[in-house]
């Protein structure tokens, strides 16, 4: 019950405060900019180059380009916005001293991390989903045709690699009380994610291959990402229990 | 009467600092609890093994007749004020009660009705603007409103008085005062007048060990023991000059209109020799009696030796 209720505050607090601005605005730049931007790539390469490579040329674009840049954006800039944007998710608490408030009243430690965890991958995911539609509509208005399976398989898998990164910054803003040290290492994290991909057995069956499978899921080639979605949520609630253990051993 | 806290050789160390060293402390249910201390004799650390919110390097703290086990979730017969509240500043004094209310389960109806009272204590009533806008004095009277918001057994304020203006810390001070009996109150300070207004029990702490614990009364009568008061009717200079120079003088001054007040360390050879002096330079003696000790005194004389 009482974890009900600060995930009602953890709401609102996304809602009456700068939280509702960052991802969402970063999502809907993407979502709008993605497949105008894969329409007209032949104009503005045309314009920046001119005349000096007169033999180029650019492929005409299709649907599949409006996804595989939305799809880049995210995995791009999106997720180094959420590892910044939760690199004082728990620390910021500790730092504030709401926590102190909140944790001599009848909520235990591992319900506040728990519930930070749930509401946050659950605002990441609904941001993202609605962006994703907004991206569907626009490429099919553009380019008239838009087969929804390619973008919504890269997209799910996407949103498993941006769960596991909000359970990855939990766990660092419970250990390290700077937001910038965290969020310092969150972005280790995640290039150590994207250099472990180079391996085949890691980017087939770990989370590691959510670093490079959505761009091919939106290019619409013929992966499954099953496994690395699969280990990627096992590993985020396995994240999210050592937060929980971790901060329970915390002095406040 | 139970205890409604119980430390039994509680010791927090800090790498090599030793901020508590084995405390022993009992409160007894009811009681209005003054925790005196300098600063940086333990006090906050105390107050956050007793809430749970740091783990003691040794010994056992029970509230309210359960063990507190630092990380476990709390009760819910404490209600608490840190030394610096911190509040989500995008609420509302209003929306932070009924989000602290909410997190006891209290029923609605019930929480609805304690706000409006809570608010009208803290002064808050028609205050409209979020937390964030609010003074140091506005944050900490919501501050005593949300530690009071689930009616509390228990009530345990760190420093709860040094944020606010002097009618505001009078307010507080009577509130506090008016929940003798019904609840237990714990308050930390090093403001020895508030302690001196409303306690009826007083523990002293320095440098993390226990100095003294004891009822106002006792501990007042104990110290008292060792100061006493004498007027006579011409000659005072001469004779607290005199006074003053004696083995049994551990300390004298004038006091406004006239009297000299001697700290002893012998009462009985006091008793008897001061009358001699008196009457060996021919004066009158109009008063001879035990002094009464404020606070303060005590204090400084239990701590403040060592600060030197």
């Amino acid at each position: 019950m009482t974890g009900v209720e600060f995930a009602r505050k953890e709401v609102y607090e996304i809602l009456r405060t700068w939280r509702i601005w960052v991802l969402p605005g970063i999502v809907l730049f993407f979502a709008i900019s993605g497949p105008l931007l894969a329409r007209f790539t032949p104009e503005i390469v045309g314009a920046l180059v001119g005349n000096s490579l007169s033999g180029l040329k650019v492929p005409t674009p299709t649907y599949s380009d409006s996804y595989i840049q939305w799809i880049k954006n995210l995995s791009q800039i999106l997720l180094i916005a959420v590892i910044i944007v939760y690199g004082g998710l728990v620390s910021g608490e500790v730092r504030s001293g709401t926590v102190a408030l909140v944790l001599t009243k009848p909520l235990s430690r591992n319900a506040f991390i728990t519930v930070k965890a749930a509401v946050h991958s659950l605002f990441l995911a609904v941001v993202v989903m609605v962006g994703a539609l907004l991206t569907w509509g626009l490429t099919w208005l553009i380019f008239g045709t838009a087969p929804g399976g390619a973008l919504w398989n890269a997209t799910v898998a996407f949103l498993a690699l941006g769960v596991l990164f909000v359970c990855v910054m939990t766990l660092l803003s419970s250990l390290i009380r700077s937001s910038a040290g965290a969020a310092g290492a969150g972005l280790g994290a995640y290039i150590v994610l994207a250099i472990a991909a180079i391996w085949r057995p890691l980017d087939d069956y770990s989370p590691a291959g959510l670093t490079t499978q959505p761009a091919s899921l939106a290019a619409g080639k013929d992966v499954t990402a099953t496994w690395p979605i699969a280990t990627a949520l096992v590993l985020a609630i396995a994240l999210v229990a050592l937060a929980g253990w971790i901060f329970r051993r915390q002095d406040l | 009467m139970t205890a409604a806290i119980e430390t039994v050789g509680l010791t927090k160390t800090y790498g090599q600092v030793r901020a508590l060293d084995g405390l022993d402390l009992v409160v007894d249910e009811g009681s209005i609890f003054g925790f005196l201390g300098p600063n940086g004799a333990g006090k906050t650390t105390t107050v956050r093994l007793l809430t749970g919110l740091a783990h003691p390097t040794t010994g056992v703290v029970k509230v309210l007749g359960s063990r507190v086990r630092a990380g476990d979730t709390v009760g819910t017969g404490m209600g608490f004020l840190p030394d610096v509240p911190g509040f989500y500043d995008w609420m509302t004094g209003g929306e932070f009660l009924r989000f602290a209310g909410s997190l006891f389960g209290t029923a609605k109806p019930q929480l609805e009705s304690r706000l409006d009272m809570l608010l009208d204590l803290a002064g808050l009533v028609d205050v409209k603007t979020k937390i964030g806008g609010y003074s140091r004095g506005m944050k900490q009277r919501l501050g005593i409103a949300q530690a009071l918001i689930n009616a509390p057994r228990l009530l345990v304020l760190d420093e709860p008085t040094s944020a606010l203006d002097p009618i505001g810390r009078k307010e507080v001070l009577e509130m506090l005062a008016s929940l003798r009996g019904r609840s237990t109150v714990f308050f930390s300070t090093h403001i020895l007048a508030d302690v001196d207004r409303v306690c009826d029990t007083v523990a002293i702490i320095d440098r993390g060990r226990l100095v003294v614990q004891a009822p106002m009364r006792d501990l007042k009568s104990r110290y008292a023991s060792h100061k006493l008061v004498l007027e006579v009717t011409d000659g005072a200079d001469a004779l607290a000059a005199e006074i003053a120079a004696q083995p049994w003088a551990a300390a004298m001054v004038r006091a406004p209109n006239g009297a000299i007040e001697v700290t002893v360390s012998d009462m009985s050879i006091a008793q008897r020799e001061i009358p001699v002096l008196v009457a060996a330079r021919g004066l009158g003696l109009s008063r001879l009696e035990a002094g009464e000790v404020q606070l303060e005194e005590v204090f400084v004389e239990l701590v403040g030796g060592n600060r030197r």
